[in-house]
């Protein structure tokens, strides 16, 4: 970080004037540190470019996975011993599939956990620390580092878009 | 859906309902938990007699070999049911009357998944023996027999206990974070450990949300698959009454019924102590006892369906059974049974019990003791009374049954009420999505 | 909802565009009667009363399980969609298909197997023919009434303040200035009705399935038999509402308006209720295959393992589940129009099949060692799609309005996630 930057946080009510503020920063010499809020919003995950994430190919991978380790699993064990319980072939299917079907869930969920991981570095403690207490509430936060001469310039600029403005 | 002609919420005022509901609790409230806790103590000093003694000192034996042990663990997975149609379900079809309701449920899920798995463990005896269930490689070359309905249970109920808790607590991060950014000291410790360092940032809100959706599509199927499994407890074998196909959208049907009741059960009170009526206003009561008319009906139909079709077979040993459901020892539960789920649910037709919090309330409990009756008609009516007239036979419960099944329900109500004034029992931030939601068309 | 009235020459207009779609419906019904009497002629009346009765209970299936779709968008799921709306076209079928069922009864020695046996403790009042015709008979009028009567009040919520064009149009309209109606007392009764019509529906299928299907192998049982059917009903219904509403979008000169996020929906749904299908299949399968009690599975092993219906099972299991599964998990195939016309008519061949393999090893046997089926099977079929091709187009030329968008439903729409 240079020496002579500031940070100024603005907190918007409505995530759509952040989303424009975040869009109608063009100045290379402004940089958006973080963008934050307490629920999900499309405006600001498209102002932010934000691409599609790929977690759902861990779920699928995992689900394929479980569908696989069900099925092998139960037919590798049932193998074991080949005795036929019931009039019930030592390899069936039929009841098998239950096997499989739960498996291929749950090694699809913990594949999403693992994705959800793995994209959002969570555990992240002291990431909190930095972070304006109002995203959590009631408000849609923006983050913007700039020189020290802009100071104003950017206050007045975010002031304009409806933020409320504060020094970090 | 009635309007209630209340004032949008703003997210604030979201935030301070719940979190008011966080502050430091008053003797009433520990009275009740030392009160459960005293409850669930008895349990146990039960169910300590009963491994001393064995299975005995409970009422089954021949030929009823499973009775309120198998009943009260249907009974829990079946409450577990509806708190996942509730969060994962109406999530996928973007009900707006989920939303206040869905942590509850939620956590009902979580807490009646637990309850129900001690049941098993109860009903082995010799509980030390449960690691037989556990398919890892032993010097007794033993595997699990994947082809019992038994071991489809085990891996059945592990992944729904699994995947409720990550859906839980996954969907609890964001209102954990809040919390945490408004406590202090020891509180604001445990929030700060809990939330993993939630911050709300929009790369982060990206994966979350995509993450939620998959979670609520891959519970989904878990809501029929579940159930089904533990039907099929009972419809894999041969006895009468056991062994027919409607077992499964049946018992899910049922489960459902009886969760939402509980659901009603549990909600009516917390809304009146808490002080929550704008969150969960009547329009979503009103919504949860029209889907209890549903599935009252599908109750119905069922029974209907399972007794037409005893005498449609002219099966000797299926006729004998629906006769000695309605006329013999088990006459008493069984009209409650029906009575209970598949006519009391219709007076929800008529607004005023609709809209009236005593009739929700009186009426679920009403259904809730009819869905208990119906697993126990079921599950002990098959056994006592099968195929052959010299092997038929009686149960009834003994009083180290009715301690342990005491013990239980005083430890599902203990975790939930520990859970509801320690952790949001609101979901703050699916509050804030449907307020931005109606804001942003404008309503 | 005020769709404008039309004037003359407009609504004329509209009715031609379907008029050679009218001319080749009415061609296929031709061709269908004809091999329907040649059957009979040649001295095969089994195969042609089996295909009757399976193309019956099919398209009858489409039409009961199509107005439910609407019904179920009006009472249980609020649906802004045109699909609804345009699912009221199926009731058209519902007075054929009440007068197609009272045309099986010359028919009755062929598609009753149990006429003649002998059954103990009053099933043999049951498996009558006179008390089974009227039972079903009634089951149907009521079925048919309360969705007609749905009908009424829908029509006249959407339709109602326009000017009539049509014979049918002016009497209805005559009706309605007679009553002199409110929309929200039409609206509640309409919801009243849509719940009524969807308990009916899943009492009177239950009860034809048993009747009309189970009973084929009147020794043979399933208590999720009913629940089965209906099920099957709403799946194969949807099917066949996503190819009208796809046919009428591409179609030139109709070119309705359905936007990508009522397909997405209408896709969705489709692939729940193939889900559900599949479900209460395997629901049966596990437990009679677990039972391994012959006297229930001789019926399945029948259908599903033995030759020469181990291939029709396969097809089934194919077109009914694999393929609508694995092509529906991808959310843009279900905008194509073309594409979701391609997998429902699948879907629709599907359950044809399942219907015919249901029947047919009860109903006399096989005609070919691979794919069990007769000449005459699709040839019927003909006629009976030819039917429901001109009683849906005569609906569409009463009431041209089904073709206009939903109001506000471009505006409101449910949007993608």
């Amino acid at each position: 970080m240079a020496n002579n930057t500031v940070t100024l946080t603005a907190l918007f009510q409505e995530d759509v004037r952040a989303a424009q503020a975040v869009r109608d920063i063009t100045s290379p010499s402004w940089r958006v540190e973080r963008v934050c809020g307490p629920v999900p919003s499309e405006a600001i995950h498209q102002a932010l470019r934000g691409k599609k994430t790929p977690v759902g190919w861990f779920t699928l991978i995992g689900g394929l996975l479980g569908l696989v380790t069900g099925y092998g699993f139960a037919s590798f064990t049932s193998l074991r011993w080949e005795l036929i319980v019931s009039g019930k072939p030592v390899v069936a299917l039929v009841p098998f599939l239950i096997v499989g079907f739960e498996l291929a869930v749950l090694f699809a969920v913990l594949g999403t956990v693992i994705g959800l991981i793995l994209h959002t570095r969570l555990p992240a403690y002291g990431d909190e620390e930095d972070n304006p207490v109002e995203c959590t509430a009631d408000r849609f936060g923006l983050v913007v580092q700039c020189p020290a001469a802009e100071l104003g310039e950017l206050q007045a600029f975010l002031e304009e878009r409806g933020a409320w403005v504060r020094r970090q | 859906m009635a309007t209630d002609n209340t004032t949008p919420l703003s997210f604030a005022e979201v935030d301070q309902t719940v979190t008011r509901t966080l502050e430091p609790a008053g003797r009433l409230y520990w009275s009740v938990v030392v009160a459960l806790l005293l409850g669930m103590g008895f349990g146990l000093v039960c169910w300590i007699y009963q491994i001393l003694v064995g299975i005995g000192a409970g009422g089954q034996n021949n030929p009823v070999h499973w009775g309120t042990y198998l009943v009260n663990f249907v009974f829990w997975v079946g409450i577990a049911h509806s708190g996942t149609l509730i969060s994962a379900i109406l999530h996928l079809l973007r009900a707006p009357w989920r939303n206040p309701v869905a942590r509850a449920a939620e956590t009902m899920t979580v807490f009646a998944i637990c309850t129900a798995g001690l049941f098993p463990l109860i009903h082995l005896g010799r509980v030390w023996m449960a690691f037989f269930m556990i398919p890892v490689p032993n010097q007794r070359t033993l595997w699990p027999n994947f082809q019992s309905p038994l071991i489809f249970d085990l891996v059945a109920i592990s992944t729904y206990l699994i995947v409720s808790v990550l859906f839980w607590y996954t969907g609890m991060l964001p209102d954990l974070a809040a919390i945490r950014d408004r406590a202090s000291g020891a509180k604001k410790r445990i929030f700060r450990a809990l939330s993993l360092g939630w911050t709300g940032r929009y790369q982060q809100w990206a994966h979350y949300a995509r993450s939620y959706l998959l979670f609520a599509a891959l519970a989904t199927p878990l809501v029929i698959s579940v159930h089904s499994v533990v039907s099929w407890d009972f419809a894999l074998g041969v006895i009468p009454g056991w062994h027919t196909t409607i077992f499964a959208p049946y018992f899910v049907a049922g489960a459902i019924h009886s969760g939402l009741a509980m659901v009603l059960t549990l909600i009516i009170p917390l809304r009146a102590i808490f002080g929550y009526q704008r969150i969960i206003t009547m329009g979503v009561l009103e919504k949860v006892a029209q889907t209890i008319i549903f599935t009252g009906l599908i109750m119905g139909y069922s029974y209907a369906t399972e007794h037409f079709i005893a005498w449609y077979s002219q099966s000797s040993v299926e006729m004998e059974q629906m006769a000695f459901r309605m006329f013999g020892d088990m006459a008493p539960q069984f009209w409650i049974m029906i009575v209970f789920n598949s006519l009391v649910p219709l007076l929800f037709f008529f607004r005023r019990f609709r809209r009236s919090l005593f009739w929700l309330f009186a009426l679920s409990i009403l259904i809730n003791i009819g869905m208990w009756f119906e697993r126990y008609v079921i599950i002990i009516g098959g056994v006592a009374h099968d195929f052959l007239p010299h092997a038929f036979g009686g149960y009834a419960p003994t009083f180290i049954e009715y301690g342990i099944m005491l013990g239980t329900f005083c430890l599902f109500f203990f975790l939930f009420i520990l859970f509801v004034k320690h952790m949001p029992s609101v979901s703050m931030t699916e509050m804030k999505e449907k307020i931005s939601e109606d804001q942003a068309h404008g309503q | 909802m005020g769709a404008t009235a039309m004037t003359g020459t407009e609504a004329n207009g509209k009715s031609k565009r379907f008029a050679g779609v009218g001319r080749l419906a009415w061609g296929m019904v031709l061709l269908g009667l004809a091999g329907f009497v040649a059957a009979l002629l040649l001295g095969e009346p089994q195969i042609a009363w089996r295909a009757y009765l399976v193309n019956f209970l099919l398209f009858s299936a489409i039409a009961q399980g199509g107005l439910a779709v609407s019904a179920m968008a009006s009472t249980v799921h609020v649906y802004r969609s045109s699909f609804p709306q345009l699912a009221e076209a199926f009731s058209a079928f519902f007075p054929v298909s009440l007068l197609l069922f009272l045309g099986l009864i010359p028919g009755a020695e062929y598609i009753f197997p149990w006429l003649g046996q002998d059954f103990a403790g009053g099933k043999d009042l049951w498996l009558s023919l006179p008390f089974l015709f009227t039972r079903d008979v009634v089951a149907f009028v009521l079925l048919y009434a309360l969705g007609l009567m749905y009908l009424y009040y829908s029509l006249w919520l959407r339709v109602g303040q326009s000017a009539p064009q049509t014979g049918l149009r002016t009497w209805l309209a005559g009706i309605w200035s007679r009553r002199s109606p409110n929309p929200e007392t039409y609206a509640n009764r309409r919801f009243v009705l849509g719940i009524l019509y969807l308990i009916a529906f899943a009492a009177v299928l239950s009860l034809v399935g048993y009747d009309l299907v189970m009973a084929a192998e009147p020794h043979w049982y399933s208590t999720l038999f009913g629940a089965y059917t209906f099920i099957k009903a709403v799946f194969v219904g949807i099917g066949a509402l996503i190819i009208l509403a796809a046919a009428l979008h591409i179609n030139r000169s109709v070119r309705m308006e359905i936007a990508s996020w009522e397909y997405i929906d209408a896709g969705k749904l489709l692939l729940a209720f193939c889900l559900l299908w599949a479900d209460f299949f395997y629901c049966q399968l596990v437990v009679i295959w677990y039972g391994n009690i012959p006297e229930e599975t001789a019926y399945v092993i029948t259908r599903t393992v033995q030759a020469p219906w181990n291939v029709m099972a396969g097809t089934v299991f194919v077109l009914g589940f694999v393929v609508p599964f694995l092509v529906l998990l991808n959310r843009r195939v279900k905008t194509l129009p073309a594409m979701m016309t391609g997998l429902c008519c699948a879907i629709v061949a599907g359950m044809w099949l399942e219907h015919y393999l249901l029947l047919a090893p009860a109903l006399g046997g096989a005609e070919s060692t691979v794919l069990p089926l007769s000449w005459a099977d699709p040839v019927i079929s003909l006629a009976f799609l030819g039917i429901m091709i001109r009683v849906v187009l005569g609906y569409l030329n009463q009431f041209p309005e089904t073709l206009e968008p939903v109001a506000g439903s471009r505006l409101h729409g449910a949007g993608g996630n």
